[in-house]
């Protein structure tokens, strides 16, 4: 196929993974890197390199928004960043030295079946918009993890903490993990660790996840890129559409309610967790 | 709901750390747009497959190379430039936010974010050239 008929395509695909990773916080490579590999033929390698360019260009984007409104929580972001490039590190040097090999198919199975295990706790908290109870740790405390934001929906300011912090790095390190081995945001077990364990609500979850993926990604891609496995033919007009998808995401967000995020996540969830199965035992 | 008080970090920190994101996509994007309009006009008819297998990146991923090909007006170079800008946009973000933390004297966010940073650069200027 010629590159002038390819790249109009790739910006589509791009914008339709940009809104998606916005909203929900999962990035949006969950969208591109399959479709580029089953759409285009594009090698799972250089596909992984890609995704980590949507993610970058999504968090850039919509985290611009996001912060700038002070949805994103700033402080608990960069506080779980501490769990997430570590991982981001280990899981992109597996990644290279594992593309010869044939273990990731393997993994790619386990990481589908630990993705469907985060549904039924989703489904649970799904008519939840704001959490219960919370008891802020040791950690939480003297890191100072609480805030608030201004709700739209809810018309009001809601005041949020932080508790349960050692489960939630434990998991964030996972999503590194999981983050610099496939090239996706790994969005899902950040929105996971933010909303289940720390407790915050799920706007607020959304967009400190997209505010962190980029940093893990930047760990993640640094070292593909280094490694020559990012083509800019490929993940130029991937920035670009995801760049402008992300952006009408973050201008949707505020709208919506905290439990329609999350009927939006969940379907996601499961899309990711069968794709990732049937590419693991390598099936279209 | 809350017993621990609604941290606020300074209004300033916000503003700012948007406008590095923003403007470090602006960056990447406008470079990466005008260099692929560049590169598609003068590679004319060039395939898909041509594209992947003739990663353009390659021959840029050293320092004096992407000078080089910036030197030379290399389109492929610029494309090569707006990624690392990419990449570069969430790191100068944590040293944003280690820059506020040191100036607010928050010793513990200080130290992560400075330990962020240094992991960051281990990924990009160790573990890559040893694993590539």
């Amino acid at each position: 196929m010629n590159l002038d008929l390819v790249l109009p395509l790739l910006v589509l695909l791009a914008v339709a993974g940009g809104l998606v990773g916005s909203l929900t916080g999962l990035g949006g490579a969950v969208v591109v890197i399959p479709a580029l590999v089953l759409l285009f033929g594009v090698p799972i390698p250089v596909a992984i390199g890609t995704g980590f360019v949507t993610i970058l260009a999504t968090s850039s984007a919509a985290g611009a928004a996001y912060v700038r409104d002070h949805l994103s929580d700033l402080r608990i972001g960069m506080f779980l960043e501490i769990a997430t490039v570590p991982g981001a590190l280990v899981g992109a040097t597996a990644t290279v030295l594992l593309t010869h090999a044939s273990l990731q198919d393997g993994l790619l199975v386990a990481l589908g079946i630990v993705l469907l295990l985060v549904v039924p706790g989703a489904v649970a908290r799904r008519h939840e918009e704001l959490p219960g109870p919370v008891h802020p740790d040791a950690r939480s405390r003297a890191f100072g993890l609480s805030g608030s934001y201004q709700d739209q929906v809810l018309g009001r300011e809601v005041p949020y903490q932080a508790e349960n912090t050692t489960p939630a790095l434990g998991v964030m390190f996972g999503a590194g993990v999981v983050s610099g081995l496939f090239g996706i945001g790994a969005g899902v077990f950040k929105v996971l660790a933010l909303e289940r364990y720390l407790r915050v609500p799920m706007k607020v979850a959304t967009a400190t996840s997209n505010f962190m993926i980029g940093v893990t990604a930047a760990a993640g891609g640094g070292i593909l890129f280094v490694a020559g496995f990012i083509n800019p033919l490929i993940a130029a007009p991937v920035a670009l559409g995801t760049a402008a998808g992300a952006w009408g995401g973050s201008r949707l967000l505020p709208m919506l309610r905290n439990r329609t995020v999350r009927l939006v996540f969940i379907p996601f969830i499961v899309i990711l967790a069968v794709e990732t199965i049937l590419r693991g035992l390598g099936l279209p | 709901m809350t017993d621990l008080p609604p941290t606020r970090l300074p209004d300033e920190e916000y503003r700012w750390m948007s406008w590095v994101l923003r403007g470090g996509l602006l960056a990447s994007l406008t470079l990466m747009s005008a260099a692929l309009v560049a590169y598609a006009l003068t590679h004319p008819g060039l395939s898909l497959a041509d594209a992947l297998a003739t990663n353009p990146i390659l021959q840029f991923l050293g320092l004096s190379g992407l000078a080089g090909g910036l030197a030379r007006g290399d389109p492929a170079a610029y494309l090569t430039l707006g990624v690392i800008a990419l990449v570069a946009t969430p790191i100068l973000r944590v040293a944003t936010g280690f820059y506020y933390f040191r100036r607010g004297h928050e010793r513990g966010m200080e130290a992560i974010t400075l330990t962020v940073l240094v992991l960051l650069f281990v990924g990009l200027l160790v573990l890559g050239p040893i694993v590539r």
